[in-house]
């Protein structure tokens, strides 16, 4: 569907694709409604980018880190 | 059978019924009084939290974002359709009042980085006598103070910056860490282009700070309801 609001994602050094999942899931999980004792994910299968799942959803600065090195390699 | 849920909305006609959900899943609006919950079928008793399953969640929520403004549930919401309408009801003015606040706006995140000098804080391995012990902790204690006065000074900044275009911010300020700040502005869609407008000319005037904006998003971080339903019902 197209979309007159469609995101932006501004920044001066970063990949924007990541970054983008990066914001998407700070916000689907980090936020939102929540009915009381009904959260039931699994993170056996965790495929995210790169790192876990705390790490990665805690924090840019994070994401600015393995970027950085995965430019080094 | 439980249902993954995506988000509530006022607006009935606001959901496209081709939308896939969850794994490819069909999604349905399930109408609970005069509120609909955008829903799938689900058969596994959790949600995997991979990058697909995240990302089909969001594009749910945000499907109906240019008609309506939704208020989406958490990732990995799951629950059966008793519960649903146990929660709607009762929570209906909480919720109406959430609908009233975010109606008409998206949300826009901005998220600041600055670099920290740890010249304070690198231990030292000559400290030989309790003077100097102290001394070492006194500029320690100074460094952490002046972190903080840093991060708020930067949070007031930008509030400052986009003063009189939001209808509500929520701020994560962490001084201690390289993400300075956390911020998320509930904005009016008419206003957008002139809130864009302010930050790209405010960052201009800060070149020590990193930034990263996005959106729009569906108001995630406006979506609780817990103060309203404490407020109403004194529950803690």
């Amino acid at each position: 569907m197209s979309s007159s609001f469609d995101q932006m994602i501004v920044t001066e050094e970063w990949e924007s694709t990541d970054l983008s999942l990066l914001e998407t899931l700070d916000h689907v999980l980090n936020r939102g409604l929540v009915i009381a004792g009904e959260i039931t994910i699994a993170v056996a299968d965790i495929d995210l980018i790169f790192v876990g799942l705390n790490v990665l959803v805690s924090s840019v600065e994070t994401a600015h880190e393995v970027l950085r090195k995965r430019q080094t390699e | 059978m439980k249902l993954y849920a995506y988000c509530l909305v006022e607006d009935l006609d606001a959901f496209d019924p081709t939308t896939r959900g969850i794994s490819g899943a069909a999604v349905r609006s399930l109408q609970i009084d005069d509120l609909a919950v955008l829903v799938s079928d689900f058969n596994a008793d959790t949600v995997a939290v991979t990058k697909e399953n995240a990302l089909d969640h969001a594009a749910v929520v945000r499907s109906v974002l240019d008609r309506t403004a939704p208020l989406p549930f958490r990732f990995g919401t799951l629950v059966t359709g008793q519960q649903l309408r146990s929660y709607i009801s009762a929570r209906k003015p909480a919720l109406q009042t959430r609908f009233e606040h975010v109606r008409g706006c998206v949300e826009m995140s901005v998220k600041i980085i600055r670099e920290i000098s740890t010249d304070n804080e690198t231990p030292r391995d000559d400290i030989t006598s309790g003077t100097s012990f102290l001394e070492e902790k006194r500029l320690a204690l100074l460094g952490s103070e002046q972190k903080a006065a840093e991060a708020t000074e930067i949070s007031t900044w930008l509030h400052e910056q986009v003063n009189g275009l939001i209808r509500d911010e929520q701020a994560t300020v962490r001084s201690s860490e390289k993400l300075v700040l956390a911020a998320a502005h509930l904005v009016e869609r008419d206003k957008i282009p002139q809130y864009k407008e302010r930050l790209a000319a405010a960052r201009k005037n800060r070149p020590e700070l990193h930034f990263l904006f996005s959106g729009p998003w569906p108001p995630y971080s406006f979506a609780n309801i817990e103060l309203e339903f404490k407020t109403q019902f004194g529950v803690s």
